[in-house]
């Protein structure tokens, strides 16, 4: 009987010391990680002081500036609210021709993937009008809506429009029909089927959309800004090289970064939040 | 409250006295394929299902045992022939069935508990009815426990039992299944295939199972369905006298079942030899 126990005893010993082999093995991933993200400050800090060093020395600083000289720009052009005020039209143009653009995108997308008649008709033309560079076709924008905040608006608009329908659209036409059958089998239809059945299967496509087009919203409104404007980000940047106050420009530069870094940080909360029934293990080892 | 409902059902069927709830009077169905041209799937399939019947379709891959179920569910018409169900013509959608389709097909981003309310309307159950027929369902699944979770999170064993409790919910009179037990293992399979038994000799719902496999075929059914290959047809329907209920796990020494299974092996063999030659 104790000889028993203590067998057991010795059993439990050799599987506790797998799982602390097993924790080891995961301190020591950490480890690995820890070394990753020094060397990457390394590498970002060495281009920083490079750069530092290589200013006014062996390139003229009205070309490439330098770090401390765009970190003091940064800071006086937050203090004298002029920087403020630019970022905040920006932003404004972005926060409201983005989620109009993404929400008719993925209207229509919606729309179309479960009209047949609808998609046979406007596919080809959608596809048509996706071949323009959309771009080229701000200035048209700036005649119709003049040099204020709208026509940058509007860029915007277009821009992410098209991304949010197109993924959208092609995540109607993946999508599981099976799962759809199903619903209906159940007498599921109208609003349920559209927003527990429909919608949730394809959201991966719908986040994709969104999270692409993100970095083109901004692109959206520094391109108008670019072409006519009064203020903006765009407008800025714009200034300051033609005046070669090359560090404004980098500020400009840095401003726009945490502008898509943010937006991109939320929309990644709310889809982990939203695509929570997503097994996270499909992201595991990929890259060995 | 619905298991009334469900009684008043039974009572009105059962009244209707011998009519079938399911005909399907000279069914075919052609599929049109790139390859080989166009394809005859079935030819001819006759076939009458009364109320709270056990049916099992069995016969070898690609024999249009899943088309069978799929035209009776609705999914697609009949090339010819028609469906009757209670008496109706099955056009579009047949909404009195339940179906469970081969791989589990939960709603991924719904947890256990609302894939298995899912098919309870608003309008038949009020909110503590449904939460109750939920509770009930998931219990008599071995759920318990397991109501948050995503189906991604569940075995392969759980989210088929997450899948047919979905299909049973709701109580369709007619349950159809598509090999519902196919890619699970054998000890699996029993515990499944005896879980469904007990399930249905309280509910007593019909239910038409399509399986591949002899032994699950003859162990469940009260009469067993077999189909040739392509065109499919059907062979012959045997009867399975066996008592009720029944112990899968030793479903061999059971009384009646060598005898069923002989004559269905019978069948098959010879179906072998044919294609052998």
């Amino acid at each position: 009987m104790s000889k028993d126990v203590s067998q057991e005893h010795s059993e439990i010993g050799s599987a506790q010391d797998q799982d602390d082999v097993v924790l080891k093995r995961e301190a020591g991933f950490n480890l690995r990680g820890l070394r990753i993200t020094l060397l990457r400050f390394g590498i970002v800090g060495g281009f920083l002081l490079l750069w530092q060093i290589a200013s006014g020395r062996w390139i003229e600083p009205f070309l490439i500036s330098s770090p401390s000289r765009i970190f003091a720009s940064l800071i006086t052009g937050f203090q004298s609210g002029d920087l403020l005020q630019h970022t905040w039209v920006t932003f404004t143009e972005i926060a409201i021709g983005f989620p109009a653009g993404a929400i008719t995108g993925i209207a229509l997308g919606y729309w179309f993937g479960r009209s047949r008649v609808l998609a046979e008709i406007f596919e080809p033309i959608i596809i048509a009008l996706n071949g323009i560079p959309r771009t080229a076709l701000a200035p048209l924008f700036i005649v119709w809506l003049g040099i204020g905040i709208w026509s940058k608006v509007g860029v915007v608009f277009l821009l992410t429009f098209f991304l949010n329908f197109f993924n959208t659209y092609t995540g109607m036409r993946q999508m599981d029909q099976e799962y759809v059958d199903l619903a209906r089998l159940m007498r599921v239809r109208g609003l349920k089927l559209t927003f527990r059945v429909i919608l949730p299967a394809i959201s991966p496509y719908v986040f994709t959309g969104i999270r692409t087009s993100i970095p083109f919203s901004v692109i959206g409104a520094i391109v108008g800004e670019f072409i006519a404007a009064t203020e903006g980000v765009g407008f800025f940047i714009r200034l300051s090289a033609g005046i070669f106050r090359t560090a404004d420009v980098f500020v400009g530069i840095i401003v726009l970064m945490f502008m898509v870094i943010i937006m991109d940080r939320i929309a990644g909360m709310v889809e982990k939040r939203v695509l929570r029934w997503q097994t996270q293990s499909e992201h595991v080892g990929v890259q060995g | 409250m619905s298991s009334v409902e469900t009684i008043t059902q039974t009572r009105a069927e059962t009244a209707s006295g011998d009519n079938p709830v399911i005909r399907v009077e000279t069914v075919s169905k052609l599929f049109r394929t790139p390859g080989e041209g166009a394809i005859r799937a079935l030819q001819e399939i006759s076939l009458t299902i009364r109320y709270g019947e056990f049916v099992t379709v069995v016969g070898p891959s690609g024999c249009g045992k899943s088309t069978l179920i799929k035209l009776i569910a609705g999914f697609s018409p009949p090339s010819s022939g028609r469906i009757l169900f209670q008496g109706d013509e099955v056009r579009g959608l047949n909404t009195r069935v339940g179906y469970v389709p081969q791989e589990s097909k939960l709603f991924p981003w719904l947890t256990v508990e609302e894939n298995v309310g899912f098919g309870l309307d608003s309008k038949r159950f009020s909110r503590p009815e449904r939460e109750r027929q939920v509770s009930q369902f998931i219990k008599l699944a071995g759920l318990a426990g397991f109501e948050k979770y995503y189906p991604a999170q569940l075995s392969g064993g759980m989210s088929k039992r997450a899948s047919i409790m979905r299909a049973l919910a709701y109580e369709p009179p007619v349950i159809l299944m598509d090999e519902p037990f196919g890619p699970l293992d054998a000890q699996t399979r029993m515990v499944l295939q005896d879980e469904l038994l007990k399930i249905w000799e309280q509910k007593r719902q019909t239910i038409v199972f399509v399986t591949h496999d002899l032994v699950e075929a003859v162990a469940l059914a009260d009469r067993v369905v077999v189909m040739t290959h392509r065109p499919g047809k059907i062979k012959d329907i045997i009867d399975v006298p066996m008592a009720r209920p029944r112990n899968i796990f030793e479903i061999h020494r059971q009384e009646g079942f060598d005898e069923a299974y002989g004559r269905l092996w019978n069948i098959f063999r010879h179906e072998l030899k044919l294609r052998s030659h």
